[in-house]
């Protein structure tokens, strides 16, 4: 009977136990650092001379397979180069990276140096998520203001009101040119003058004229097989054409202006009135992306990242300079980029920074990054030397640096920090790619609606 | 005066309650509490990175003038239309495999199969069945028909009849086995009877058949409707941007959004009370009505 008892009490204490475990157990591979009293660690962690107390921090990504093999290798020779660190590298599917970021930091258990971008970025400076990295700068030798491109550096600054100035609170990842690819061999059949590097060499209708002699019903059912070009950026023509979708300095949603609706009408014309590229439906059957790949379609935008898939194509493809608007003479994309930062609660927060210094500035791993065809170099003296003469496809990489230095613009959401605005825009934008309305009549009755979402989310 | 329990009696009792303990506890921590807690939050913006701030019923007042809240919920209810095409293809289905043939409990097999393969892994193989230029059901339509079948999933008048259709072949299995089990439990003398009087198989059907299912066809909308108001994954699957012109997103879908791309974890728990609170009346209100005319024995 005895035996019995202590086998139920058993049962019981398992079930309640194991219930608390389960709430408790993630609670440790989050923050893992088991050290204490290291806060604050003065000395250069650099110093590989004197053994130090071993440190251990978290640190989160996401990205393809392929990316998280990269950095797998960059965290090894960053952990001999530091080797009190031990770093727990986390990497989660892009989908669901900000969903997890931030359920993360609601418990207390922010990893020490985690991505960040736009949005993002503006809510955790702005709420102290993350540390003003400011004060370490001097202690690594990797950070050179000068070498590392303006435009990406900016993206991480924060004033303690707005972004663009002030103090760094990240560093960048990479920096994202937004370029337009096109399948050189199409157009060497088709016999059509190839799109130049340079820019204002090409004006819209220099894109359009291509486009349409590109376009091809091939088997002749009266259905378009081949596109001239696909998903011309809308963000891009409004910039060229002196437009915005949003005063930030105001706060004012301007697509209500002339510059935006003529620039977002022209857009929408190239497949209403001109019918040289897909329709979002078509785009729902197949998206533009699988119709460039398939070379089904001239010219189709790119950003570095998708250099790797693209080397395997069965075909020639170059990058060439956005066309300019005629009317501005200026032409306009935009420039991703992602950071790294450090949460303001590390224990470890040089051992933290130095990590994303290295990860960011480190020559060897920059290097590896762009001959993977992962990013633009970080550094300025190597994507303009040994990244721009690098001997595999796009031949014009120059294209890519032009964007970073002088058009590229930041993307539509930096600056905000909700972005329902932003969706909604784009969700309802299909209302003038479908031609159901002009663009200025859709602007003028959607400008309201978006600055009172504008307005709720980001006052 | 009472007589106190044996002392065994008393220990099992002991011992009864830790074993009830487990799970009470359980529902209790994971269940009960974040409930409480969602209901705090409905009264505060939260983006989870700051602490909640409590802004009294601004969210609740916001559900209300929300043009989006709306039109997810005109959505949702739009999809329930699949509820009545569902049972009435699950009680023919139901009626044929009641049927003595060979190889019954196989085709009741493959009908039910639908219903506990996994929504997610369902949803992906309908992107291809439904896509516009390759999908199966186009190209079928033009080689066999000369239809050009519309695009499914990438027009905003067809996405929801599509989801109904999905949902629909997903859900009529699980219905079917519940008409099946009614249909066994009414007594052949009602069959015989009305063969005696001359009544043609229809006039069965209708005056019999379908009258001592009531039960079942109350089961089958109570859940139902409860169910389509917390359709989530499929969407969530097909048009993980809600559809073009949000024309698929449904309530919940709308909450996640809310909650889990812009972090207003407030409104997302407002959003989600109101529509509790929806669901509650509309269960009650079926309750009231099915006296009227659900027939129990």
């Amino acid at each position: 009977m005895k035996k019995g008892l202590s086998v139920k009490l058993g049962l019981v204490l398992l079930l309640c136990f194991g219930m608390l475990l389960s709430a408790c157990s993630s609670t440790k591979d989050g923050n893992g650092s088991a050290t204490k009293g290291n806060v604050g660690n003065k000395e250069d962690a650099g110093a590989t001379t004197t053994p130090q107390e071993q440190v251990k921090i978290s640190f989160m990504g996401h990205g393809s397979p392929q990316e998280k093999d990269i950095f797998t290798k960059l965290i090894k020779s960053y952990e001999t180069k530091y080797p009190n660190v031990k770093v727990e590298y986390t990497s989660v599917p892009p989908a669901e990276y900000n969903q997890k970021l931030s359920t993360l930091i609601a418990s207390g258990k922010t990893p020490d140096v985690f991505y960040v971008s736009g949005p993002q970025f503006y809510k955790y400076a702005e709420a102290g998520t993350i540390q003003n990295l400011q004060p370490f700068l001097e202690t690594t030798e990797l950070f050179q203001e000068g070498n590392v491109w303006k435009q990406a550096l900016d993206r991480y600054r924060y004033d303690g009101k707005q972004l663009g100035q002030g103090d760094l609170y990240g560093l960048p990842k990479d920096v994202g040119p937004w370029a337009m690819a096109y399948n050189k061999t199409m157009f060497e059949e088709a016999g059509v003058e190839l799109p130049p590097a340079e820019v204002g060499k090409w004006t819209w209708d220099n894109w359009l004229d291509a486009a349409k002699k590109l376009t091809k019903d091939e088997n002749g059912d009266g259905k378009i097989d081949i596109y001239g070009g696909a998903n011309f950026n809308l963000d891009g023509a409004v910039w060229a054409s002196g437009g915005d979708f949003i005063d930030y300095s105001t706060g004012t949603i301007t697509i209500d202006t002339p510059e935006f609706t003529n620039a977002m009408q022209w857009v929408a014309d190239l497949r209403l009135k001109h019918k040289v590229s897909p329709s979002p439906e078509d785009e729902k059957a197949m998206n533009s992306y699988s119709r460039f790949v398939a070379g089904k379609v001239g010219m189709f935008p790119m950003g570095p990242w998708d250099q790797p898939a693209f080397w395997d194509l069965p075909f020639e493809w170059d990058i060439a300079a956005w066309p300019v608007n005629p009317a501005t003479g200026k032409a306009g994309t935009w420039v991703g980029s992602m950071g790294y930062s450090v949460s303001s609660k590390s224990k470890h927060a040089q051992e933290a920074f130095n990590l994303a210094a290295f990860l960011a500035l480190d020559v060897e791993g920059q290097k590896q990054n762009y001959e993977l065809g992962q990013a633009v170099p970080n550094l300025i003296d190597m994507a303009k030397g040994e990244f721009v003469s690098y001997d595999k496809a796009p031949a014009n990489r120059q294209v890519f640096l032009d964007i970073i230095e002088d058009y590229g613009h930041p993307t539509v959401d930096f600056g905000s920090k909700d972005t329902k605005w932003l969706d909604t825009f784009r969700q309802e934008a299909g209302q003038v790619w479908d031609g159901k309305m002009t663009a200025a009549e859709w602007a003028k009755e959607l400008q309201p609606k978006l600055q009172e979402l504008y307005d709720k989310g980001n006052k | 005066m009472k007589k106190r329990k044996p002392s065994y009696i008393r220990k099992e009792y002991a011992w009864a309650y830790l074993f009830v303990a487990a799970p009470v506890l359980g529902f209790l921590i994971f269940g009960v509490a974040p409930l409480i807690y969602s209901v705090w939050l409905s009264f505060t913006s939260w983006d989870l990175v700051t602490p909640p701030k409590y802004i009294g019923l601004e969210n609740y007042v916001e559900v209300f003038h929300d043009e989006k809240f709306y039109k997810s919920l005109y959505n949702t209810v739009f999809m329930m239309l699949g509820i009545p095409i569902g049972m009435i293809v699950a009680l023919l289905l139901a009626i044929m495999m009641n049927r003595p043939i060979k190889g019954i409990s196989f085709l009741r097999t493959i009908y039910y199969l639908p219903v506990i393969s996994p929504i997610i892994a369902v949803s992906l193989l309908w992107q291809w069945i439904l896509n516009q230029d390759y999908g199966l059901l186009n190209q079928t339509m033009w080689s066999w028909f000369g239809i050009q079948g519309p695009n499914w999933l990438g027009n905003a008048s067809w996405i929801k009849p599509s989801m109904i259709l999905i949902g629909v072949w997903g859900g009529v299995g699980g219905t079917m086995v519940l008409y099946l089990a009614g249909l066994q439990s009414i007594s052949t003398t009602y069959y015989e009877a009305a063969e005696v009087d001359g009544a043609s198989a229809f006039q069965k059907l209708r005056l019999i058949t379908i009258p001592l299912l009531t039960n079942i066809h109350f089961f089958v909308i109570v859940m139902g409707v409860i169910g389509a108001f917390q359709s989530f994954s499929q969407i969530y699957v097909l048009a993980g941007d809600g559809g073009p012109q949000y024309s698929a997103a449904t309530v919940v879908f709308y909450i996640f959004e809310n909650a889990f791309k812009y972090f207003n974890m407030g409104y997302a728990s407002a959003i989600a009370w109101v529509l509790g609170l929806i669901i509650f009346i509309v269960t009650l209100l079926q309750f009231r009505l099915s006296k009227k005319w659900v027939y129990n024995d």
